[in-house]
């Protein structure tokens, strides 16, 4: 068995999460070869005839696309690891400025750099737009997190090499959640910040913008287990990912208003910064985009003006 | 004009490359380090609220995400205007140690240690850590067990082993429980052994090999509290190229002395003093800076070091073993305050209100340097302006001059074999740049090495 990992645009966290397997580690590589990883080994290329390829990270430039469409070719299975592979990730968040915005802030308008700065252009060109991995080529798994959580890996990954097939859970993040549902009374919607919840109850219902019912589980609610809501960081769950008319901005306002008995157009006014606390990990996806009810198409049109 | 092209450089976080220009003769004309990627934060937090800033930059890098979360959660303590509870702090601090044990035990033992342990004339399909892993599997092993206790102490302290989450403004979210310390405490112990018995390794490692390679001189910027080695709490100390004092800084103050610019040829931009001179964050430059590191193994190791470089070395290669003796003094660190029993206390975080300071500037020590976070909010702390300065933008220069002497070392006739490719990426790799941070402003740098030879 023939193992490849490819990394696009991300941060390597993915990679690192397979190193996370720690001891089990060595079980894998005395039952797999891994041809091709260029963070931990020396191979410049992936090779041919790779059995199983791991994909990280969005594509953002050309470099990317290039990278990816040839490990396509070579990889019997490709594997998009990770959230920014499975729907552009943070690195799609770029995708609220224009590419010429970007680098005139980063290379121009941060305060320790001059305004005449220049502006790198013998260097692989940025797409139009970020995608991720499924945007562009034809992927066999999508394995979700942010990354994938160590319990998940330790499940999918020996299995995949041993070419077993396995029954996975299809539950939401709130469904691995210990907190329950206590009275919700004069509800608004309070930032991340504000007030120290309290550690029993919910925290969408205390007023915080939990994600956790519109985000994929195998996380073991981690967050609001630690006290802080889910900022959605495994990508949308199941039921938004099958339905085309669910979106994560749809469904949220659904729920609080179920939850509230406030009127959904009351609710919707209460959300701020929308793209980053609601999108911040699917807005680089198309098929995130494309849902009729999705706000992505409103807000990298609002923002890029 | 030839051209070769080797790339990614390997074994090092993310992208990035190397381009060699060739004269008529086939002798090398210069050579750069090239960075080919760039993700673009520091414009799309624009319109973030600022507590998402420490959920989102820790995305940056999935080697030190831990850096990036503190640095911005430091940020917004001020623009909140708030300190965290004793406790607080005590796990932010903590939590650096987690990321410093498993970053500079991967680098070390994962990435570094091949070169020196396999050597060049290994293969490269197995010039890894999985090649380590079969010709010395103890090293291996221990290396796992070192760098699973670092994970497992981030993921303690702050929620998840990669990109935690815990810290936010005024303090921590979770406490951490007697349970986990107890068991954290016994790991801890266990890496220190380990850290100690490796340092026979470590010392001996640079044995028989020219330091001299690489050579650059540059001042040196890191942290410090009041002379002693410090990562989360101190101001950051500038040293010229003459080894003297330039001043310091702790808070906005800092664009007063660093400035930044870039290149055509590649994305990850460089920073220098105001004035000129270059300088160089990181292990090295910490060591350089730092009266002693406040535990008794590191600083028996660092006056070996010290013996042996004396007490300001510009060798590039030294930060091999700066690292190895900051890896010991992390677990040091962390045997230490695991034991304190204020560690488990339950006042963690100090309650928020409205914005008090519009500009809020973290700094923190990462793995691989001084890291700078620097937010404008407005009053409703809706982000406005952000700069990002990270360790590898800081030693872009030094690994650009550095590959340039190197291939000045290696390219023969006009060629560079794969071994001697490998001399040139070692240098590279001695900073362990991170290149996720380092193109933390739009993409990823894949590191090419190309050859141009011009006619
Ligand atoms: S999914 Fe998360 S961990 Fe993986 S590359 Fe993207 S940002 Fe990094
Ligand atoms: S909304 Fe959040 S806090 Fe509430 S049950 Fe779901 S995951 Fe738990
Ligand atoms: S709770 Fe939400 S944000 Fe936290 S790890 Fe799980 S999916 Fe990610």
């Amino acid at each position: 068995m023939k193992i490849a990992i490819e990394e696009l645009a991300g941060c390597s966290g993915c990679t690192i999460a397979v190193l996370d397997l720690h001891e089990m580690l060595l079980d894998v590589v005395a039952e797999a070869e891994i041809v091709y990883s260029p963070v931990i080994m020396d191979v410049k290329e992936p090779p041919e005839g790779i059995d199983i390829a791991f994909v990280t990270g969005a594509v953002r430039n050309e470099e990317n696309r290039e990278r990816l469409e040839k490990i396509r070719k070579r990889a019997k299975t490709l594997v998009a690891l990770g959230t920014c592979a499975c729907y552009g990730g943070i690195s799609g968040l770029s995708m609220l400025n224009s590419n010429v915005d970007l680098f005139s802030c980063v290379y121009r308008e941060v305060e320790t750099v001059k305004p005449d700065g220049v502006i790198p252009t013998d260097v692989p060109p940025f797409l139009y737009r970020a995608f991720a991995v499924g945007d562009l080529v034809k992927v066999d798994y999508y394995v979700t997190g942010c990354p994938p959580k160590e319990a998940f890996l330790k499940k999918i990954i020996p299995a995949m090499v041993a070419g077993d097939t396995l029954e996975l859970s299809r539950k939401s993040v709130c469904s691995e959640c210990d907190r329950i549902m206590g009275p919700v009374e004069n509800w608004t919607l309070k930032r991340r910040h504000e007030g120290v919840p309290d550690r029993e109850h919910c925290l969408l219902g205390q007023g915080y913008l939990c994600l956790g019912s519109v985000t994929f589980g195998r996380c073991a609610a981690t967050c609001p287990k630690n006290n802080i809501p889910c900022h959605g960081c495994n990508g949308p769950s199941l039921d938004i990912l099958r339905e085309p008319c669910r979106d994560i901005h749809g469904m949220m306002v659904r729920r609080i208003s179920d939850l509230t008995d406030k009127p959904q157009k009351e609710v919707e006014k209460e959300f701020y910064d929308v793209a980053h606390t609601m999108y911040a990990f699917t807005i680089g996806s198309l098929i995130m985009e494309d849902k009729e009810t999705s706000k992505i198409r409103d807000l990298v049109k609002e923002r890029s003006k | 004009m030839k051209e070769i092209t080797i790339s990614p450089v390997t074994r090092i976080e993310g992208h990035a490359g190397v381009r060699i220009f060739l004269n008529d003769r086939g002798e090398v004309d210069s050579a750069h380090f090239q960075v080919v990627e760039l993700r673009g934060f520091e414009k799309f937090l624009i319109g973030a609220a600022i507590e998402e800033a420490p959920r989102i930059t820790p995305r940056i890098c999935g080697i030190c995400p831990s850096a990036h979360h503190l640095a911005a959660a430091k940020a917004t303590d001020q623009i909140f205007g708030v300190e965290p509870p004793a406790t607080g702090k005590k796990l932010r601090e903590l939590l650096n140690v987690g990321q410093f044990v498993h970053s500079h035990a991967l680098h070390f033992f994962m990435l570094a240690a091949p070169d020196f342990i396999l050597g060049h004339d290994c293969p490269a399909e197995s010039r890894n850590v999985i090649g380590l892993a079969r010709q010395s599997p103890e090293i291996a092993k221990k290396a796992i067990a070192v760098r699973k206790f670092g994970q497992r102490l981030t993921e303690a302290v702050g929620g998840k082993p990669i990109h935690p989450a815990n810290a936010l403004p005024g303090g921590m979210s979770a406490p951490l429980t007697e349970g986990k310390r107890a068991e954290l405490a016994v790991m801890a112990d266990e890496a220190l052994g380990i850290a100690r018995e490796g340092w026979d390794l470590a010392r001996n490692l640079l044995d028989g090999v020219d330091t001299e390679i690489g050579a650059v001189r540059t001042g040196f910027v890191g942290m410090t509290n009041q002379g002693v080695y410090s990562t989360y709490d101190g101001s950051a100390a500038m040293l010229g190229p003459d080894g003297g004092r330039v001043g310091s800084f702790s808070g906005p103050e800092y664009t007063n002395f660093i400035e930044e610019y870039s290149e055509d040829w590649s994305y990850l931009k460089f920073a220098r003093f105001k004035g000129g001179d270059y300088y160089r964050v990181g292990p090295l430059a910490r060591l350089n800076i730092v009266e002693k590191m406040g535990t008794e193994h590191a600083d028996a190791a660092l006056a070996e070091y010290r013996e042996r470089f004396g007490t300001g070395t510009q060798a590039a290669l030294a930060y091999h073993l700066a690292r190895y003796i900051e890896f010991i003094a992390s677990c040091e660190r962390a045997v230490q305050l695991l034991s304190d029993p204020g560690i488990t206390a339950p006042d963690i975080r100090t309650p928020v209100g409205a914005v008090v300071n519009r500009r809020g500037v973290g700094i923190v020590e990462a793995p691989r340097g001084t890291l700078i976070h620097d937010y404008t909010v407005n009053e409703a702390g809706i982000i406005e302006r952000c700069n990002l300065i990270v360790a590898t933008c800081q030693n872009n220069y030094a690994m650009d001059r550095g590959v340039e002497d190197m291939a000045r070392r290696v390219v023969e006739n006009g060629a560079l074999t794969e071994a001697a490719a490998n001399r040139i990426e070692m240098i590279i790799r001695a900073y362990d740049p991170c290149i996720s941070c380092a193109t933390h402003a739009i993409g990823k740098m894949p590191l090419k090495i190309e050859c141009v030879r011009r006619t």
